[in-house]
């Protein structure tokens, strides 16, 4: 079937024992896409994934993979996975463990092998080395190669820039990319949200097992809000507080404390236009977004 | 299914290969041993071997025929022959679920297109091949050693007997030993329970063997089909040997195979 959606979940629940680990999740993944699965530690992403494989079986609801059950291998032959913990056996080479690997497709052979050494700059001597002396980036590379090497048509990635430099954490954002330009479904499981607001098309965000929001990534940017704390010389300028996009303000002396929403565009050319002495502006965190939507849902409620 | 075959070949070879030339090697020596030494000084040296209670056994079964050939049988029923036959087929079924679950290797490896039953049967193709290894390199030893120190003791179509019948007793307690593996997630404590099943069928049988008030509960033993004794001294192979091992091996391989298919991973 190959006009089948990749990956199709529909009313996913999993429980172990009495601790509820997914309830009622439905997404789909399409091809040419990019899908952020984004949650905290422990919020069920791995699980999915794993359902997803076939190695754990959903207590409810379903996943099929191009229409086929997940435990099918003619599915599996037809993906690339990397694990959130990855283990690799130890006592091979790393050349001999990607063979290995690729021997699992002989009729698709892993064409992207040696451009994804390239990419992550693995060097010959890595290849070489038996897998226990390997550092954990290095692993994580592998586990990389292992995943795409056959060009699979989906791909499941389970945290995957965990344990890599900031370079090859760029050129692997770089290959996902490519990747779904070629028409390939990206399924990226990830708790960091900056790492899925650069690469994905949709995002689906995951909290104790449930679905708390499915959208495309730019609504999901309207709705984060952002800290940011400017401190100033004299007094606070005028008219930065009562901006629409200050959702809520503190200040204390001449330091302000913002949350803000939307367009930045308006707060910093007033800030631009302002004798700023300093200015912190962190990263935006899943916790930000978790806080829009459970203040979205009290409004609402 | 060839591509996991060969992966574990490489994981496991020095190890079998480690416990058939150990078990080849003391065959050997006891064909040498017989050869050699008389009779009474074999035997004593022989029952040197074991812990007291074995010695029993031993006095009472070997003594009882006092042959070359007795001597002989006895020396498929040592400890130690016992011992490297259990080896290999319970660090094999522990392995092969309950030690890629506890390495964490199996969750990748399971993602690649091959299912389950696939995976199992692989571990069981590859794990007869490992046993038929090391119990043929035994008897091919006893083979050998007959005729360096020309001995004439068995036949060939005793030797294969033998060659069966240890490779079903083999293959009962690696069976028994997977079907635990596929439910648990430490190979250390799988392997654990092999070998108690393993001694304890062992010791029961040892025990009937001693002590003819309790000489019934020896067929609860699997030890118990296996002896050498009949097979090699007497000719005689009863099909029970094939029943109840073969049948051993069959139920607690298809639970196996069922727990393992539909437990959660890793």
């Amino acid at each position: 079937m190959p006009d089948a959606i990749p990956l199709a979940a529909e009313r996913l629940s999993k429980t172990f024992g009495q601790t509820r680990a997914l309830h009622g999740v439905s997404f789909t993944v399409e091809p040419g896409e990019i899908f952020g699965y984004l949650g905290p530690n422990g919020a069920g992403k791995t699980t999915t994934l794993r359902i997803a494989l076939g190695l754990v079986r959903a207590s409810q609801g379903s996943i099929r993979l191009f229409g086929g059950e997940p435990g099918d291998p003619a599915s599996r032959r037809r993906i690339g996975f990397l694990p959130g913990d990855l283990r690799l056996y130890g006592d091979v080479r790393a050349s001999q463990l990607l063979d290995w690997f690729a021997r699992f497709r002989p009729l698709a052979p892993p064409r992207l092998r040696n451009e994804l050494i390239d990419r992550f700059s693995l060097e010959a001597a890595a290849l070489a080395q038996r897998v226990k002396f390997l550092s954990h980036g290095t692993r994580q590379k592998l586990g990389l190669i292992i995943a795409f090497q056959h060009d699979p048509e989906l791909l499941l990635l389970d945290e995957p820039s965990n344990g890599l430099d900031p370079l090859v954490q760029q050129a692997f954002l770089e290959l996902i990319l490519e990747t779904a330009r070629r028409g390939r479904a990206v399924l990226f499981s990830s708790h960091l949200l900056h790492e899925v607001q650069a690469v994905c098309t949709r995002v689906a965000i995951l909290r104790a097992g449930e679905l708390v929001a499915l959208e495309r990534i730019e609504k999901l940017r309207a709705l984060v809000v952002r800290r940011l704390t400017a401190e100033f010389p004299g007094p606070v300028p005028p008219g930065l507080l009562e901006l629409p996009q200050v959702a809520r303000a503190r200040v204390d002396g001449h330091v302000a404390r913002l949350w803000v929403h939307g367009d930045l565009a308006p707060v910093l050319a007033i800030l631009a236009n302002s004798n700023v002495r300093d200015l912190v502006f962190p990263e935006a965190e899943l916790e930000d977004i978790f806080l829009s939507y459970y203040r979205g849902s009290e409004r609402h409620a | 299914m060839r591509n996991l075959m060969a992966r574990l070949m490489r994981r496991h070879a020095v190890t079998i290969l480690a416990c058939a030339g150990v078990l080849a090697g003391f065959q050997l020596l006891m064909c040498a041993i017989v050869a050699t030494i008389d009779i009474g000084g074999a035997l004593e040296q022989l029952v040197a071997f074991a812990p007291p209670a074995i010695q029993a056994m031993i006095s009472q079964s070997v003594l009882a025929g006092g042959t070359v050939p007795g001597l002989m049988a006895f020396a498929w029923n040592h400890p130690i022959t016992h011992a490297l036959a259990m080896a290999v087929p319970i660090m094999l079924a522990a392995r092969a679920v309950a030690g890629e679950v506890e390495s964490g290797t199996i969750e990748l490896v399971l993602a690649q297109p091959i299912s389950r039953v696939t995976w199992l049967a692989a571990h069981v193709v590859f794990a007869l091949a490992a046993m038929g290894v090391v119990a043929g390199a035994g008897v091919t030893a006893t083979a050998v050693g007959q005729r360096i120190f020309d001995i004439d003791a068995f036949t060939h179509v005793r030797l294969l007997a033998l060659l069966a019948a240890f490779l079903l007793l083999q293959l009962s307690v690696f069976a028994i030993t997977l079907a635990f593996s596929a439910v648990s997630r430490e190979a250390g404590r799988v392997a654990f329970a092999g070998v108690m099943v393993a001694l304890m069928s062992y010791l029961v049988q040892a025990v009937a063997a001693l002590w003819p008030r309790v000489e019934s509960l020896g067929r609860y033993s699997l030890h118990h089909y296996y002896d050498p004794r009949a097979l090699l001294v007497e000719g005689r192979f009863d099909p029970l040997v094939v029943i109840v091992l073969l049948g051993t091996a069959v139920v607690a391989g298809a639970v196996a195979v069922h727990a393992f298919r539909s437990r959660d991973l890793p």
